[in-house]
């Protein structure tokens, strides 16, 4: 028994090492063209408006057209539209679609494909969390096909961030029509009408794309994009540096290491996010704005981004990217920097006193302290309370650090109830190219929506209305600027930083488009390889 | 006795489930969405109704040979656990079985010749074996054996271009990737059982029959082989009968460091997700498999010791 098992080692390692030299050329030859990219994880589903992972839709990206799509300049451009009109009351939008356009399996494009794709987004029974986009006022957006190529939207009131909705890529009506799009085959195996075709999905492995050579745009020049699924950061950096992808994300640390080699150009460019630390506002010291800006001047966020991203990052004081175009001139912003002196004044002054012994501020004999409640898995994250943590402890204030799990995290944040249960989160948010956000700020959002920390400005509440009405982009930067003056004044959040991404990218990769939030292949179809 | 087992097996992973904190309604964290959306989507999923009418539901569903339809990805459970399975099963198979023809010849020897230099040598590379993490090896040895000697590829299954190609070209493909993830659980189980072997050796010949058996003159060959073989073989059965449901349950850390598309990851990121069918399928898989292990390890009990037997009741 033993002695047979010891052959089949013997053989299988035998086999190994013969199997070594052959495939390798092969595979050469029959990769060629095909751009390599990396997945951290495997995406949920292949349909945009299902999907909310950022895998999923950096596939789709390449697989299906909007009405509209961004480019490199964080702006919206007609993509399956020739042209549109907008009525002068802005309440009623007609599109004119392109006629060349045809689906992967050969279908013409028209608008019932659109009129669906909205229609199935605003049917209840589909699992999307885009609905409340398209409802305004507790009123549905209505979609009319006018001809195969016209389609109508009316809007119950004006609504600015429209168009930028309507950039929703569009899924195909024959296919779709008559099937459960919760579980539709069609997840898996979508069909679009974007620059590359869907040939495959192994689970756990890669989703490879080929050429759409009958593409309505520009060609593309790659023969194709494989996207290969790599967990382990570590793993993927070793792949990267072998040439087995082309492209990967590099965590700060790593910089270094990549920073010189020969075969990768890095870039680097600004993220649309903001991270922070929101205050419940009704807990009893935090309901103090006094007391906010007190522990918002005792944090030195400069060293923080120095030290946690090393550098590759920016301290933030609003709550939107200095990147998009709504961001106001930084001279209007009161933004509570570091100054240990005057946060230390502003804590006497609202009646705490130190006790010597406990080294912690204490006002009526309660101790200053508090729990921030910090997601797993977030090693930046947990850096950063750590040092928030030390800074605080220096102005005499404890902060204890609570690192949860991340459901377990949301469903204390987000439980509906008046008295929320925790003192302080740390969180980020993802920005979308509308500065409009109703969802986080407006005071109806809490204790049920986004605005966990009870923030309620009835200012604030008014601009959040007119920014979504005011169609007129001068005015609207009007309107955000106040809002962001009133939001960086009273702090309900203590904003943390806006982070930077590193990009390493293969020198073979040509084509590239300008760094930024909308990464390096915004316009994939320009995108090729130079081949060796 | 299997069906009730297993159902009491699911109730309870159900209700343990469903009373962690947090829901699937809660997945998605964007400005542009409402709370509504939410709301709307957990009662699609039927998750506004009492955890014991979804239970009710889902083992209704799995009599039916339905294992429901995943939260996340809206795919059937029963495919999204088949597509994982095969590559699970071609690690966890191959290294077992490696790792116990390995395992039995060094703890014989460690065992047998306790004490010696042989044995020593035996122990500490045990010890150094069992104490390395396996994250770390595996990434020594991606960085060795691919990176540095680029003898085979640092991760993944299977190479894309290779898919449309000949079985013979695949298999060799897939044999390359499996390579490394494989050499990392060899050299932690195999560091692991030696010792547990070793110990079962050094026990079983220091029991009286052994030494009846030198002093009737017979030779350490058929001593060891023999008659102590077969003993020590016994607590190795209890361990490969434990073993058998993490042939399918798959090594997180592994399959994570090598971009294995297996059970593993599954598992987890359905519990982080809190995606309950595919949790539930993979439960459920797993605590058939417990059963059945210990099943197979009690008829393998009976074989290799005949003082145990399993009447009728």
């Amino acid at each position: 028994m033993n002695r047979i098992s010891l052959y089949a080692v013997l053989l299988l390692m035998a086999v190994l090492l013969m199997s070594c030299g052959v495939s390798d050329n092969k595979k050469n030859a029959a990769g060629k063209e095909f751009l390599k990219l990396r997945l951290n994880a495997e995406p949920a589903l292949l349909n945009p408006i299902l999907s909310t992972d950022v895998y999923s839709s950096e596939v789709e990206g390449l697989i299906f057209n909007g009405l509209f799509r961004i480019n490199s300049d964080l702006q919206i451009e007609p993509d399956l539209v020739k042209n549109y009109n907008i009525s002068s009351d802005y309440l009623e939008y007609t599109f004119y679609l392109k006629e060349n356009v045809r689906w992967h399996d050969g279908h013409k494009f028209t608008a019932h494909d659109v009129k669906f794709t909205f229609d199935k987004i605003l049917d209840p029974s589909t699992n999307t969390v885009r609905r409340s986009g398209f409802i305004i006022d507790g009123k549905p957006v209505k979609f009319y096909v006018v001809d195969d190529y016209t389609l109508k939207a009316v809007l119950p009131e004006p609504f600015s961030p429209f168009l930028v909705r309507v950039s929703m890529q569009i899924l195909p009506k024959h296919i779709l029509m008559k099937e459960d799009i919760n579980r539709a085959q069609f997840n898996r195996q979508p069909v679009g009408t974007g620059p590359f075709v869907f040939k495959g999905w192994k689970a756990g492995q890669f989703i490879k794309l080929e050429r759409n050579e009958d593409y309505f745009g520009e060609k593309p020049r790659l023969k194709g994009v494989v996207f290969k699924i790599i967990p382990d950061t570590n793993t993927a950096l070793i792949a990267l540096e072998k040439g087995e992808i082309d492209y990967s994300l590099i965590p700060a640390k790593d910089f270094k290491r990549f920073q010189h080699k020969d075969d990768l150009n890095i870039f680097r460019y600004q993220q649309l996010q903001y991270s922070y630390i929101g205050f419940n506002m009704k807990n009893q010291f935090f309901s103090q704005l006094d007391i906010r800006k007190a522990v918002a001047m005792a944090v030195n966020k400069e060293a923080m981004v120095d030290s946690v991203l090393k550098g590759f990052g920016k301290p933030a004081y609003l709550p939107v990217s200095p990147v998009l175009w709504a961001c106001p001139d930084d001279k209007h912003i009161e933004k509570y920097s570091y100054n240990y002196e005057k946060s230390r004044q502003l804590l006497n002054r609202s009646g705490f006193v130190m006790n010597k012994k406990t080294e912690v501020l204490e006002k009526n004999g309660i101790p200053f302290e508090f729990t921030v409640l910090v997601g797993k898995g977030s090693k930046t994250g947990e850096k950063c309370a750590q040092i928030i943590q030390r800074y605080l402890a220096k102005a005499g204030i404890k902060m204890n650090i609570r690192v949860m799990e991340w459901r377990s995290l949301l469903k204390i944040v987000q439980e509906p109830v008046k008295d929320k249960k925790f003192d302080a989160v740390m969180m980020g948010w993802s920005l979308s190219i509308d500065p409009d956000c109703y969802s986080i700020w407006h005071s109806t959002q809490y204790p049920q929506g986004f605005n966990y920390t009870g923030y309620i400005n009835k200012e604030v509440d008014q601009l959040l209305q007119d920014g979504r009405r005011e169609v007129n982009i001068e005015k609207r930067k009007e309107i955000y600027k106040k809002l962001y003056i009133n939001i960086a004044r009273d702090i309900p959040y203590l904003f943390l930083f806006y982070p930077d991404s590193i990009l390493a990218v293969n020198k073979r990769v040509a084509g590239l488009s300008e760094p930024g939030p909308a990464g390096v292949l915004n316009k994939i179809e320009q995108v090729y390889l130079i081949e060796k | 006795m299997l069906l009730p087992l297993v159902t009491g097996m699911t109730f309870l992973a159900f209700a343990v489930m469903h009373f962690a904190p947090g829901d699937p309604g809660t997945m998605f964290m964007n400005p542009d969405t409402r709370a509504e959306d939410y709301v709307q989507i957990k009662n699609n999923l039927g998750l506004d109704k009492p955890v014991i009418i979804q239970y009710f539901y889902w083992l209704l569903n799995v009599f039916k040979g339905n294992l429901g339809y995943s939260y996340i990805s809206g795919e059937s459970v029963f495919i999204t656990i088949i597509e994982r399975l095969p590559a699970t099963l071609i690690l966890s198979v191959s290294s077992l079985i490696l790792i116990f023809t390995v395992t039995f010849p060094l703890g014989l020897i460690a065992g047998f010749k306790k004490g010696s230099y042989i044995d020593h040598t035996i122990t500490v590379l045990s010890f150094i074996g069992l104490s390395i993490p396996a994250f770390w090896l595996g990434l020594v040895l991606i960085i060795i054996f691919s990176l540095k000697l680029n003898l085979f590829p640092t991760s993944g299954f299977l190479d894309p271009a290779l898919y449309s190609a000949s079985f013979f070209v695949r298999a060799m493909d897939v044999l390359k990737h499996l390579v490394l993830p494989l050499a990392t659980i060899i050299i932690g189980g195999v560091a692991g059982l030696t010792r547990y072997h070793r110990f079962g050796i050094i026990s079983i010949l220091k029991q009286n029959y052994i030494t009846a058996a030198y002093a009737r003159g017979i030779s350490d060959r058929i001593i060891l082989f023999k008659h102590a073989f077969k003993n020590a073989a016994l607590p190795v059965i209890t361990i490969l009968g434990m073993q058998l449901p993490s042939l399918i349950g798959g090594s997180f850390i592994i399959e994570y460091i090598f971009s294995w598309p297996g059970m593993g990851q599954l598992g987890i990121s359905a519990i982080f997700s809190r995606d309950y069918p595919v949790l539930m399928g993979t439960l459920l898989f797993s605590s058939i498999l417990i059963i059945t292990g210990n099943l197979i390890a009690d008829i393998a009990y009976a074989c290799a010791d005949p003082r145990i037997q399993y009447s009728k009741k």
